[in-house]
């Protein structure tokens, strides 16, 4: 017999589990999904100072929804954790140190010198949670003419955040 | 309309990601196959999903000239096979021990079952002996039934390379095969 011919006597089938395709498609699929991703990352990205990186971080998700992205966290040779990032809803947030690149906190510089704004899907849950997690509102929950819904709340160290809903414009309505 | 070739699917990819779901689709199925074959059914579990998302991260650099994408994903196979060589190599004896038990149950005869018992695992050895590129060579040309052109496509060398490897490792096995044991198999 040749070569080739007793070589292909051993040509032997594995027996696959059913779900081994649909498993494998998963694995690509998740690849897509995160290159799609990326290519609509926004492009500017506020990056806010904390004196307690962490302490924020706890209360960005606990009061605002905001979730941290595990892999983008920069943490030093000591442990001390420098920089993370949370989205919400395809937007980005760097959470970063008092100091860095010349930005302070308002716990320690006394005065925010803007105010970083978020469209939600439901604001009156919203508005809920972060009373509940014990936010401070500066502005309550209202309607406005040209047709949004909003709140103002302050964090942990006073940054302050505009959260709004779109909905039926009034003044439009009346024209 | 005929459906879009393997090329066109892939260079649509390039703006809409999601469109490489249907070279999975296409394909997948051939390609589990080929890695079980090879490594066993776990090893080819393990890595059919991965083989995929490489050529999805590769895709930019696929060959638009080739209207099929299967050359090009069997050999992000043969490199994926590489890091597993000891469960291929299992896989590989394992089956030796098959073939000769069924044929041995085959043909009855006494003297014949002898053979496939001592002829199967040498063949197993010898196939295993054979350097890296020339098993790579011998298999996606009598397992996959590849063309040359494919076998050279899929390990991204000229077709001469394959031939070359292919008389090497056809060589290799006569020789080994008959250097080894009292069994002496005839080659015609």
């Amino acid at each position: 017999m040749k070569p080739v011919d007793l070589a292909r006597k051993l040509r032997r089938e594995a027996v696959f589990e059913p779900a081994a395709l649909e498993r494998g498609k998963a694995v690509l699929m998740a690849a897509i999904r995160q290159e799609v991703e990326s290519r609509s990352a926004p492009t500017i990205i506020p990056q806010v100072p904390y004196l307690d990186i962490r302490a924020a971080l706890a209360f960005l998700e606990r009061a605002f929804g905001f979730r941290e992205i595990p892999s983008a966290r920069f943490v030093s040779a000591d442990g001390e954790l420098l920089h993370a990032t949370v989205e919400f809803r395809g937007g980005l947030v760097g959470v970063g140190g008092q100091g860095h690149h010349g930005a302070i906190s308002p716990r320690s510089g006394g005065v925010e010198s803007q105010f970083i704004s978020v469209q939600v899907d439901d604001i009156d849950a919203h508005y809920q949670r972060a009373v509940a997690a014990g936010a401070r509102i500066a502005d309550e929950l209202r309607d406005h003419s040209w047709g949004e819904r909003t709140y103002w709340a302050l964090d942990l160290e006073g940054h302050r955040w505009r959260f709004g809903q779109r909905s039926t414009p009034r003044m439009a309505a009346a024209k | 309309m005929s459906p879009p070739s393997d090329a066109e699917v892939i260079s649509r990819s390039l703006d809409e990601p999601e469109a490489f779901g249907l070279i999975y689709d296409r394909h997948a199925a051939t390609l589990l196959r080929f890695l079980g074959r090879r490594a066993g059914a776990k090893v080819a579990e393990g890595l059919v999903g991965e083989l995929f998302r490489i050529a999805f991260e590769r895709r930019k650099t696929f060959d638009a000239s080739r209207t099929t994408a299967l050359p090009w994903l069997y050999g992000i196979g043969s490199n994926l096979l590489a890091k597993h060589r000891r469960g291929e190599a299992r896989w590989l004896r394992a089956s030796a021990r098959m073939a000769a038990a069924s044929e041995a149950a085959d043909r009855r005869a006494g003297a014949a079952a002898l053979d496939a018992r001592l002829l199967f695992p040498r063949v197993a050895d010898a196939i295993e002996a054979l350097a890296d590129d020339e098993r790579e060579a011998l298999l996606l040309f009598a397992w996959e039934e590849l063309s040359y052109q494919s076998v050279a496509d899929a390990l991204e060398v000229p077709i001469g390379t394959v031939r070359s490897r292919l008389n090497r490792a056809r060589a290799r096995l006569r020789e080994l095969l008959e250097a080894k044991g009292k069994n002496r198999v005839k080659s015609r």
